[in-house]
Parts: C-alpha cells; structure tokens; sequence
C-alpha cells in the first residue's frame, strides 16, 4: 500500500536522527568541495542540496575495495573466515537517476548467480530517493527514459517543494517505515504528490541548461545491433587516454578483478576492487594474447556495454545520465554527443 | 586569439597538404562550449576543427607517445608549458625531433574550467578572446563574457615560468602572459613544507584517501613512457590493488619520485584528477627540492641540460671525497 505524507526539513533531519537508533545511516556529505556518500552519526551533517555525489551511492552495495574472504594455512589445513557484512541500513538521498542505476546493477548481481555481497546488502538497506531541486548542464536522465522526480527504485521518495518534502511509501517496506514514524509526517494525498512531481518535472527540464538535441535510444540500438565495426570508434578513441574516470564513477559499471594478498604466505586474504574496461590489461589473458588491443576496441565495449549489452541482457540501458562521467572525461568525451552523433551516422545509412 | 586560431589553421593545412606531416594534434571545440577537446587531423580539409582560445588547458604532448609508432609526421600544438614536455621525451629518445613539427603558441593564459563551466552557457559559440591585464574576455553568440584574473587565470599560468614554447618550428602570437616574478618563488610549497608534520599527514590524508586510483593522473602524463607500469604489474605486487589510505598514499609517493627531475610541471595531472587532489604541490615540492640541491633549471626548459637526476657528473661535489 502506498501512502503519501508531508515532512518538513527539520522533521527529516530528526527522522533519519531516529532511524540511526537501529540502522546505519548512509548519506551524502561534503567534505572537502565534494559530496560523498559516508555513514552519517549526526543528520545534521547531511547535505540535501548538493547536485550529484562524486562517487555514485553504487559503492554502498558493491564497494571499491571488499574482502570476499580471509585464510589462514595451519599444520597444512586451511581455514577460510567470511567477512560480516552490515546489518539494518538506510540509503539516504539517491537521486533519480543512481536510484536507476541501482535497478541496472540488480540482475547482474542478482540474477543467474547470485552475489552474496551484494545481495546481502541490497537486501539489508532501505533506499530514500530524493529527488532534484535543479537540473544541471551535465544532466540527461531525462533523454535516457529518466526524470529529476522519477521515484523508480527507492522504497522512499522524497519530492523536495521549496524548504520541506513530499514523501510517498513506494515499497511496502517504505510505507511501514513512514507508518513507523508517522510522527515526523504530516498528511497529503497521491493527487497532491503527482500534481507536484508532474508541475516539478516541467519546472526542472524549463531549466535545463544541457546539451541540446533530441536522443532516439532504439535506433541507436538498432544501429549498434547490425554495426560493430564503424571507423566512428577508432576516431573516437584517439583523444581517449585510457584512464579509469568514467568507468569508476559510473553508476552501473560493474567490473572488478580478484586479487589474494598473503604477505606472510600463510595468511591472507581474497580481495576484490573495481576494475575498468578502458585499461589495457583489463582483457590481458595469461598466454599474451588480447582481444581489445587498442582503445579503439575498449572504448567502443564501453559504449556498446552502455547502449546495447546492458540492454540486449537485462532489458535496461546502461546509462542512466548522471553525467559524471561528461564532468571529469578530461578528454571530453561525452555520451550525450556520442548518441547524437550515432544517430547522425545511423541516419545516413 | 583568432589570429592564432586562423595561423594554426593556416600552417596545418599547408603542412598537410604539402605532406610534410600526416597528422595534426590540436585542440578542437568541445561538446560543451565550456571545453575544448584535443582533435586529431588528417586531412588539409578539416583544419577547421582546430580552434585556440583560454580554454585550450591541457596538455598534448602525451599523444605523442600514443602514436610513438606512427610512421608519418606529426605536427602538435603547443603553449609554453607544454612544449617543456616535448623537450623532456626528445631527451628520454620517446620521440624524434624529425618526426615532430612543433606549433608552438607565445599562451596570453588559460581559464579555470570550474570558472568556465560556471560562466558559459553550453551553446555560447567563442568568437574572439582576449587575455591581458583587464582581465580574460571572451566574445561569445551569448553575449561578452568576463573574468578577472584573479578569478579566472589558471594557478599553473599565474606560476608561469615561460609563456614562450621553448622549442618550437612555427611560433604563433605576438606576446603570452607574464607571470609576476613574485609568483614565480614557489609560495604555494612553502606554505606547506612550514607546517607541522601532523597537519601535513592530515593534508595529504583527506586527498590520498579519496583517490581512486583511476590512473588518470599517471596516464594523461608525459613523464610517464614505461611500457609496463609498476601499478598495473599483479606478480610481483609491488602496490596492492586495494584502495585505501595506505595503498593510495604509496602510489602517489612512488610515482612523485618516479618522476622527480623529469615532472615539468605541466599540471595535467592535477587537471584532469577527478578527486581534485592538488598534485601539483607534491611535484612541485620536489621540482623546488632539486632547484635548491642541485640549482637545476625547470625540467623541459633547456634541451642541452639533462635532468639534474639522470646524469652524472665528475666534477661533481660528492665524487671530491
């Protein structure tokens, strides 16, 4: 059962205060010009205005560094200890877009195989979407299916209005939480909440200051289905220089490479940390032989993975448009102008 | 700086249409008309693409060492910062001088790209810029759009030590920026090496613990030519792979020393972190550490005087004993 409430600024901060009681609260703080999210003691110290995170809330569920086990070698026995994973947590401030992105990483970690990290804290974390107060130039969820005000993937949704919020129950598990607490929230209606997100949403996209131009995912998709090898690639990739920025600060890149570190040789531990498809010995396999050997073959796979794997799989672009990743490419690429040029190239066919 | 613009254009399409070289690296407007973006030309027809204004911040030179197995010439456009690095891979043989014709460009000074993003609208087409004492102006399709330079002149650029290329076939502009020598004196490292050591391990800590180890600083510099890169080697595993406060800290002392006497202060590294860790002034500390020990010059600014690291020298002080 949905349900539809009101809470004021203050009202918030003292709820999220109270739900630290018996959970761990995650939320966006900055800290030194940029916003991060951290576990919080004091709700005082998160920021509800900050335009997006620098790393995406991504790394709650599948953190950059994580122990999959330890081991221990004793009298030629080995003993494997699994590392405690959190208990009861909140999520605080997804906005709409990572909220997205979150619903991209679920089959991958939840699908065939499951795994038990991930799920573990998936499963374990109440997610509060907030979401935007303003669209920035870097901003495209709304060309890639997404909305500054879509609740798709919280189990609360906060709608900011001026100073305090509209909160709508979007899962059973959201709407007991806010039932729990009903003491922080005041009274609205879905007409209200819906009339507010419907009015925002136009609000926010008036503003947008991005780049302009109108996105036609499916036929780049189709384009992409039937065009693997397009000379766009190799130009493309001259400027890339290889770095790992866009892939570890995208909300659904999901990469990681397994590493043991045993210093002593008889106890250590299994590691797993990001890994990114834009480094070259990310597809070095053990007899030499590499089968993306250029940028040009590793920066189309990011882009295939984003408009057409991801999607070809799991049924959902691999995109969400955050636009991290148009902020800090330090060459400028730019997916926004990768889409309109493919169509371009499509169109010409 | 349309008439650098229109002379760059000028001589790369001579150049490649004459086929004295076969590709041109250059900047090229952005998506975003608060950036550029470097541009690689091919043909004398698209010379076009190449633009230069305050937003041309990076630097190029490590292309070269991408296309270090290009079999033609190529001709890369260079400020005065940069063209230090070229100087730098000619006298660690990444690139042969033959193969190179330098652009270089006297730089009037680059725009802060926080300062730009903040100030110019997405589709403000630049028309003319203009950097001087006044200030940085740049004549868009929106409108006139100013910045002091206080506000809006890069640090690198204030810290100048040649706005001249320091080598250079073609040279493009009539005067680049003059730093205050004052800001020449290395303040900034200064500042820090007084402090306290704890308050020093905390400065360094708030930034090393948020790296993300996406090698972007390693990878866009031009001081960095290994073919196998110690951070990316698994056996044996001389930095875990882990990111951490400790594993962080070590890949950026190591590769500070790695590239001490070699770094030309070139200031990519810094601009291209996405974490905002202000590299410089590791770099910079040991750029002062070894003008001060050894009075080495800039490294980059003289072909003849080799990294005050890499050579030996019998007159040398300590071989006396």
């Amino acid at each position: 059962m949905a349900v539809y409430k009101k809470i004021t600024k203050d009202n918030l901060v003292q709820f999220l205060q109270e739900l630290t009681k018996d959970r761990i609260l995650i939320a966006p703080v900055r800290e030194h010009e940029l916003v991060s999210f951290s576990p919080v003691a004091d709700a005082g110290k998160v920021d509800f205005t900050f335009q997006n995170s620098f790393v995406p809330p991504k790394s709650w569920f599948f953190p950059q560094t994580e122990q999959i086990f330890s081991f221990r070698i004793e009298d030629g026995k080995y003993e494997l200890s699994a590392p405690s994973l959190p208990g009861g947590t909140v999520l605080f401030g997804v906005h709409p877009c990572d909220l997205k992105s979150i619903l991209a990483l679920d089959p991958v970690f939840d699908g065939k195989f499951d795994d038990n990290y991930y799920c573990t804290r998936r499963k374990n974390t109440i997610i509060i979407g907030l979401g935007c107060q303003s669209v920035g130039r870097n901003c495209f969820c709304f060309k890639v299916g997404g909305g500054p005000l879509e609740s798709n993937g919280a189990d609360i949704f906060l709608t900011p209005t001026g100073g305090d919020f509209l909160a709508e129950g979007v899962t059973n598990q959201g709407t007991d939480l806010i039932n729990k607490h009903s003491r922080f929230f005041s009274d609205s209606s879905a007409e209200q909440v819906d009339k507010e997100k419907r009015e925002g949403t136009d609000r926010l996209l008036k503003q947008s200051t991005g780049l302009k131009g109108d996105f036609n995912l499916p036929k780049v998709k189709a384009f992409l289905d039937a065009n693997y090898e397009i000379p766009y690639w190799e130009d493309l990739s001259y400027r890339c220089l290889g770095c790992g920025i866009c892939t570890y600060l995208c909300p659904t890149c999901h990469c990681f490479d397994i590493n043991d570190y045993a210093r002593s040789g008889l106890e250590g531990e299994r590691i797993r940390c990001w890994d990114s498809c834009q480094f070259k010995d990310f597809t070095l396999m053990a007899g030499g032989h590499n089968p993306r050997p250029s940028k040009k073959e590793r920066v189309r796979n990011r882009f295939m993975h984003k408009f057409k794997y991801h999607e070809d799989r799991y049924n959902i672009f691999g995109c969400v448009g955050c636009g991290r990743c148009v902020q800090k490419c330090p060459v400028n690429i730019d997916p926004r102008k990768i889409i309109l040029d493919l169509q371009e190239v499509a169109g010409n066919d | 700086m349309k008439g650098i613009e229109e002379q760059i254009r000028a001589t790369s399409s001579q150049l490649l249409a004459a086929g004295d070289v076969q590709l041109v690296i250059g900047y090229g407007a952005g998506s975003d008309n608060s950036k550029t973006m470097p541009v690689f030309i091919k043909r004398a027809e698209d010379v076009g693409k190449l633009v230069f204004n305050p937003l041309c911040v990076s630097n190029l030179a490590n292309y070269l060492l991408h296309w270090n197995n290009f079999e033609g010439k190529i001709a890369i456009v260079v400020k005065g910062c940069d063209s230090r690095s070229i100087i730098r891979l000619l006298q660690d043989k990444q690139i042969e001088r033959e193969k190179i014709v330098v652009l270089g460009v006297n730089c009037p000074g680059q725009l802060k790209s926080g300062q730009a993003e903040a100030k110019i609208p997405v589709e403000a087409v630049l028309s003319e810029a203009t950097v001087d004492n006044g200030g940085i102006k740049l004549q868009t399709s929106g409108g006139l759009i100013t910045f002091s330079l206080e506000e809006g002149l890069l640090e690198k650029c204030r810290q100048c030590e040649s706005s001249r290329p320091v080598v250079s076939d073609y040279l493009f502009g009539e005067k680049g920026f003059e730093a205050d020598k004052a800001a020449l004196q290395f303040n900034d490292v200064a500042a820090l090496e007084g402090a306290p050591l704890e308050e020093k391990s905390r400065y360094w800590d708030k930034y090393f613990e948020r790296c993300l180890r996406c090698y972007a600083c390693r990878n866009s510099c031009p001081a960095c030519s290994c073919r196998e890169c110690v951070f990316d080697m698994v056996e044996p595993d001389w930095v875990a792979k882990t990111v951490n406060l400790s594993d962080n800290t070590a890949f950026h002392m190591i590769r500070a020393f790695h590239v001490a006497g070699r770094c030309t202060d070139c200031g990519e590294c810094e601009r291209v972190c996405p974490a905002e860790i202000p590299l410089r002034i590791l770099n910079r500390k040991i750029i002062k550490d070894i003008k001060e020990l050894f009075g080495a010059p800039m490294p980059g600014s003289d072909l003849e005087a080799l990294p005050a690291l890499s050579f030996y020298a019998v007159n040398d002080p300590e071989s006396q004993n």
